[in-house]
């Protein structure tokens, strides 16, 4: 079904080289990388495209793995001649309902995302799940990214998968109920968010196992998982900066420290967490994309760089009137700047503008 | 006097500390000791969880303390409410919240129901995922004067413009004020899908409530 990974992005090696070097120089905290992502429509259809209620898993794993891939590989050949720096990656979504449904309980899948309800009613509950490893959402979300890497490995493109941090993790497990437990239990919740930290370690690495026997070989396609952790901390937006070093920071670094590098995430709600999170060892990436009536990252380009300290920021803009104005200003970090546009040939357009400047 | 200006600031303060049985053991207190009970209401309970609503609106504190402050509040309501209803004190209005059809996430809504107890207004909870009809039964079971329609997802905010045109369909959309909020959400939505307000935030939302139902009520 996929041509190889050069004939979606002809320059790939350019491209890989230039993050290398970004990623390098972000643990350096050296600053001054600023790139560009267009993003057409049909680079993110495929959410509103699939239906996930069509498919009862696991009967339909394999059909599930065929039209992802088919909806993935049409939007890498549209996007084939915008020379930004995307590159071709192959990942799953089934909504967010599999971010904890590997540890507990089931996931409710609606047609575009999915979920799963909180399922520890006593903190110390946890101790009673079924080992790791033996959930049917654990062993079936590998069942699935194994019939898609059947499919794409042999192309070499690369393959990635993001995980809640342990804290989003915990809160995925237990609800708001969590809050209480920052003053009732804190000690539990503690053990209870380390039992997260070993969770994600276990199926990141069963994961990167999977994808390492297909990929393994390949020349780029273990590119966004050797070394690398890419993990959400969009809990973290509903607490303060002392309560994230208490319950979040050590836990996620815990990861990290596992993998090697740190590729996070969380929103631009909270813009005081991109100190927090980039003060964490060996985070090389945050992407912080644009909330609604929140602030726009673009907007506060410098102070975000002196946050970042040189990691690499994934933003977004509106229009490339932003990128221009604030150009001076996103040369004092490492930035990409995702703006969307309308069709492909709009992005090919930005995408050449952009090397003018 | 100072004693009594002493107990109430007390209840105040150990409530933004979301100590919910210190709370309770003040209210008690304050009872014993023969303090008005509005007084306690008032300047004791309400006036804690506005002083939180406030820091919180100004990112000064956060959902935890939030979440456990309002606790602490219940927790007072819980000795004072009897006292309450025998003085025949009432709510100063009728909220309905729900997130909508959907949407599981109740997060947003269940800070915007605390800070509206916070004020002084009695809050039915729907819950999650809830479509027109069941608002509507809502409606003509608990008559509100408030409805609060709560959305997380970009995808699940048409489900508040769906409740809307379903009201007007049966012919209720008058007898209640129509608030919106969630992430996605802006003033710009609230106008076009026909709501009466859009605040962003919880106690925004309180502030606004409390507002409309003075002025309506005329207190």
């Amino acid at each position: 079904m996929f041509k190889s990974l050069e004939y979606y992005k002809p320059n790939i090696d350019e491209t890989v080289k230039w993050y290398q070097k970004m990623y390098h120089d972000a643990l350096n905290h050296k600053k001054g990388h600023v790139s560009f992502r267009a993003l057409p429509p049909s680079d993110v259809d495929y959410y509103e495209k699939m239906d996930l209620t069509i498919y009862s898993f696991p009967r339909d794993n394999k059909k599930y793995a065929e039209d992802l891939c088919r909806f993935l590989e049409k939007s890498f050949r549209l996007r084939k001649e915008v020379d930004d720096n995307f590159i071709p990656v192959i990942t799953i979504n089934l909504g967010i309902g599999d971010y904890s449904a590997f540890v507990n309980g089931d996931i409710v899948f609606q047609k575009d995302t999915s979920w799963s309800k909180p399922s520890l009613e006593n903190l110390t509950d946890y101790k009673k799940f079924n080992e790791l490893g033996t959930q049917m959402w654990y062993q079936n979300f590998l069942a699935i990214t194994e019939e898609i890497l059947k499919i794409s490995a042999p192309s070499g493109i690369p393959f990635s998968r993001g995980f809640f941090s342990p804290l989003d993790l915990a809160y995925a497990l237990r609800g708001d109920k969590i809050f209480y437990d920052f003053y009732d239990h804190p000690e539990e919740l503690k053990e209870f968010l380390d039992y997260c930290a070993e969770a994600t370690i276990k199926f990141a690495n069963d994961i990167y196992q999977l994808a390492k026997k297909y990929l393994g070989n390949s020349k780029y396609g273990m590119f966004y998982l050797e070394n690398i952790i890419n993990m959400s901390e969009d809990t973290a937006c509903l607490i303060s900066g002392e309560q994230y070093q208490e319950f979040s920071a050590p836990y996620t670094q815990k990861v990290i420290d596992h993998f090697g590098l740190g590729h996070m995430h969380t929103h631009s709600r909270s813009l005081y967490l991109v100190k927090e999170i980039s003060s964490l060892r060996n985070v090389v990436n945050l992407w912080l994309p644009t909330d609604p009536n929140a602030p726009k990252p673009i907007e506060h380009a410098a102070s975000l760089a002196e946050d970042a300290n040189g990691v690499h920021l994934a933003i977004d803009c509106e229009s490339f009137a932003q990128i221009e104005e604030n150009f001076q200003d996103l040369k004092k970090g490492n930035y990409s700047v995702t703006l969307p546009v309308k069709d492909i040939d709009e992005a090919i357009k930005f995408a050449k503008k952009f090397k003018e400047l | 006097m100072g004693g009594i200006l002493m107990i109430l600031t007390d209840i105040s303060l150990m409530l933004q500390k979301g100590r919910a049985n210190e709370v309770k053991k003040l209210v008690q207190e304050a009872l014993d000791e023969g303090i008005d009970h509005n007084k306690i209401l008032n300047d004791g309970l309400l006036g804690g969880m506005n002083v939180i609503g406030r820091k919180f609106k100004a990112n000064e504190i956060f959902v935890p303390e939030v979440l456990i402050a309002a606790r602490a509040m219940n927790s007072g309501m819980e000795i004072l409410k009897p006292v309450l209803t025998n003085k025949g004190v009432k709510p100063i209005g009728k909220a309905m919240i729900c997130t909508v059809k959907g949407d599981l996430h109740d997060i947003g809504k269940n800070l915007v129901k605390m800070m509206f107890e916070g004020k002084g207004i009695e809050v039915i909870d729907l819950g999650v995922d809830i479509d027109g009809d069941q608002v509507i039964e809502g409606i003509k079971e608990h008559n509100p004067d408030i409805l609060c329609l709560s959305a997380l997802l970009t995808t699940t905010m048409f489900s508040q413009k769906e409740i809307i045109e379903a009201l007007i369909e049966v012919d209720i959309r008058k007898e209640v004020a129509i608030m919106i909020g969630g992430a996605p959400v802006t003033k710009e939505y609230a106008v076009q899908i026909g709501a009466d307000s859009y605040r962003p935030d919880a106690a925004s939302a309180a502030e606004w409530a409390a507002d409309y139902l003075k002025e309506k009520y005329n207190v």
